[in-house]
C-alpha cells in the first residue's frame, strides 16, 4: 500500500480549496461539496452556457484506492431522493460512467480536478439525452464499485 | 586596513539539470507529474533528496523521479506508456554535457 502518496491527494485537496475560495481560479460550474477524508469525496457539476442539461446539477461521488495515483479513482454519479445522475449515452441510471480515463486510459498524472473537467465536458458535447445500450441489464447486474466492470470504450464522439 | 579570515564555510546549493529551460520561470514544469513533488524534494518513498533519489528522462523527453516512474511501469495498468503522452517508455540517457557532471 502506497500511504506515501496520500501526500499527492492532500495536496490536490489544499490546492482544490484554494481554488474554490477564488472565483478566478475556479473551475465554473464545479464544486467540492465534501472531503472529510482521503477516501471519498464529492463534487457537484453543473454545464454551463448553452447544453442539454442547462440548468441541472449533479452530484460526483469520487473513492481512492489506497493505490492512487497509480490506480484511477471509482468515480460515479451520486442517485439518490434529491439527485438524479444525468441522462446520457455513457451514464448508467445507477450512476456508472463509462469512460476510458477511469479505467484503460488513466494515468498518474491526471488529477481529481481533472476528471471532473472531462465528465463536465463529456456532458457538454451531449448531442441526444438518451441512457446507454443494455442499461437495464447493466443496473441490475451491475457491482456496487464501477471499477469492478470490464467496460468497453467503443465512442469517441461524446 | 588589513583583514585576517579566521574561520569561513561555504554554501551550496543543488538542482536537477533537467535539461530543460523554462522561459517563463514555470516552476510547475518542476515538478514530478506523478507524486507532484518538486524534482529537489524527493519521491514520497524516500526520505532524503539527491543521489539516492535520481530522476529518470524518457525518450519522449518527460522526466519523473525514477522511483515515481517505476512504480508506474510496474503496474499492468501503464501498458509501459509514459504517464504523459501514453507513447512506450523508452528511458533516454541522460543528456548533460560532461563539464556539468
Amino acid at each position: 500500500m502506497s500511504v506515501v502518496y496520500s501526500r499527492r491527494l492532500k495536496k490536490e485537496l489544499q490546492e482544490i480549496q484554494i481554488e474554490q475560495a477564488d472565483p478566478a481560479k475556479r473551475a465554473a460550474g464545479i464544486q467540492l461539496l465534501q472531503a472529510d477524508d482521503l477516501k471519498t469525496w464529492y463534487f457537484s457539476i453543473e454545464v454551463l452556457g448553452d447544453s442539454l442539461y442547462k440548468n441541472e446539477t449533479f452530484h460526483l461521488m469520487v473513492r481512492f484506492d489506497p493505490e492512487y495515483p497509480f490506480k484511477s479513482p471509482a468515480v460515479q454519479f451520486v442517485v439518490s431522493d434529491k439527485v438524479k445522475p444525468p441522462i446520457h449515452p455513457h451514464v448508467y441510471t445507477n450512476g456508472h460512467i463509462c469512460a476510458s480515463i477511469l479505467g484503460d486510459d488513466w494515468s498518474p498524472t491526471l488529477s481529481v480536478m481533472a476528471i471532473c473537467i472531462t465528465i463536465q465536458s463529456m456532458l457538454a458535447s451531449c448531442k441526444k439525452k438518451e441512457l446507454p445500450e443494455g442499461n437495464d441489464d447493466y443496473v441490475r447486474t451491475a457491482p456496487d464499485n464501477p471499477k469492478k466492470t470490464r467496460f468497453v470504450y467503443h465512442d469517441d464522439t461524446v | 586596513m588589513k583583514v585576517i579570515v579566521k574561520q569561513w564555510h561555504a554554501i551550496a546549493q543543488w538542482q536537477w539539470d533537467t535539461g530543460k529551460t523554462d522561459e517563463n520561470g514555470d516552476p510547475e514544469e518542476d515538478v514530478c507529474g506523478i507524486c507532484r513533488v518538486p524534482f529537489e524534494g524527493c519521491c514520497p518513498t524516500c526520505k532524503v533528496p539527491g543521489d539516492d533519489c535520481p530522476l529518470i528522462w524518457g525518450e519522449c523527453s518527460h522526466v519523473f523521479h525514477m522511483h515515481c516512474l517505476l512504480k508506474w511501469i510496474a503496474t499492468a495498468a501503464s501498458k509501459q506508456q509514459c504517464p504523459m503522452d501514453r507513447r512506450q517508455w523508452v528511458t533516454a540517457e541522460r543528456k548533460v554535457a560532461a563539464g556539468d557532471l
